[in-house]
């Protein structure tokens, strides 16, 4: 029996040691899933702590058969759209929640190139505002997909949805990303000889 | 212009033959939609998680201990009023019956025999009521108007059971 399992077991017979470990374990990936898909850092930290305070409150039934990942990040995505879905019938605006811009930071400390650094990190940036303007699921689905390297059938038991209609929501946001890339794309052309750069470089 | 196939190969993430990725890379130079379909998989792709701040646990932990006590003061609170109102109702139901449970042995015997005999009566007289309109109802639908009521009352109760299934029913994801 590995790690994990045990403490699923302890926490459902009531050790809350055992599940502040399971809390520790999957911290990050619940809380990147959230931020994603909230977008902000306090959103973030409420949506991934609301997300283990109910996988405490029915962790009689998780189903052992399935990755205790997976289950966690169905509870924190559905909750998540249902609070995307909460935010858009108010008149509170995403964008002036984070018009600062500054909440988003990351490092790669194994790019040894400060420019080309500089220009994944500005595409990153522009992926994360982007990804705001997708409908709920879709932006659910794809990071799923890219960030936490789902499979279809996985996406599709996460969100309760069939694998073609994954498929389809996957492609639609993609095609969306696309073109709101397009549009978004930076306009001086030094800009874009550096990103044309950064993937012809051998790193892609 | 004309996206296929390179759109297809770039959603599905298609493994291609070196042919293909010439076509490919010939196609990206005059596309940008195609282009930024490219530049958007790559940088999904190369996004790293964050994490949150540190102490989440602990957060966690005083945030699991508040929803505790507060469940412990609903559920106080509940039993609380629950007591409270099952002892009013009994109050309430038994009130007629108690004033004769104070009095005379003979007083109270009395109120029972009375209310036994007219829990008897009313049942009697709903069985010969039942049995009049059973007899009666025969001659005023026929036999086709009865299969439809049969059938409306299934219906309605299979509606019923399936919406009770889909209230009590586990969602998914939790």
């Amino acid at each position: 029996m590995n790690d994990e399992l045990a403490w699923i077991l302890q926490a459902q017979q009531g050790n809350d040691e055992a599940f502040t470990k399971l809390v520790e374990e999957h911290q990050t990936h619940v809380y990147n899933l959230c931020y994603r898909m909230l977008g902000e850092p306090e959103a973030a930290e409420d949506a991934a702590q609301e997300t283990f305070l109910r996988a405490y409150q029915n962790l009689h039934r998780y189903d052992q058969t399935r990755s205790f990942a997976t289950w966690l990040l169905s509870i924190g995505a559905h909750y998540c759209i249902d609070r995307l879905r909460r935010r858009k019938l108010s008149v509170f605006s995403m964008d002036e929640e984070n018009d600062d811009g500054t909440s988003f930071e990351i490092r790669d400390t194994a790019s040894p190139d400060p420019e080309v650094e500089s220009v994944k990190r500005e595409d990153r940036d522009r992926l994360h505002i982007l990804l705001k303007d997708l409908d709920e699921t879709d932006r659910a689905a794809i990071i799923m997909r890219y960030w936490y390297d789902f499979s279809e059938i996985e996406i599709a038991d996460s969100l309760n949805l069939t694998v073609s209609a994954v498929k389809s929501r996957l492609h639609r946001a993609r095609r969306a990303l696309a073109g709101m890339w397009q549009e978004d794309e930076p306009r001086s052309p030094r800009a874009r000889t550096e990103r044309r750069k950064v993937y012809e470089s051998p790193a892609f | 212009m004309n996206h296929q196939p390179f759109e297809e190969w770039l959603l599905n993430e298609k493994l291609i033959s070196p042919r293909e990725r010439l076509d490919l890379d010939a196609h990206l130079r005059i596309c940008s939609y195609c282009s930024a379909l490219v530049e958007t998989g790559k940088a999904l792709r190369t996004v790293k998680k964050v994490s949150p701040t540190a102490g989440f646990s602990t957060r966690f932990q005083a945030r699991l201990a508040l929803q505790k006590a507060a469940e412990r003061r609903r559920k106080r609170w509940g039993s609380i009023l629950f007591t409270f109102g099952g002892l009013v109702m009994l109050v309430w139901l038994l009130g007629p019956y108690l004033a004769s449970f104070f009095a005379a042995p003979a007083t109270w015997i009395a109120a029972v025999v009375e209310w036994a005999i007219f829990v008897i009566t009313t049942v009697q007289a709903m069985a010969q009521a039942g049995s009049v309109l059973l007899h009666m109802l025969p001659g005023f639908f026929t036999p086709f108007a009865f299969m439809v009521l049969i059938s409306a009352f299934a219906g309605v109760g299979l509606l019923w059971s399936v919406s009770i299934w889909r209230f009590v029913r586990v969602p998914r994801g939790v």
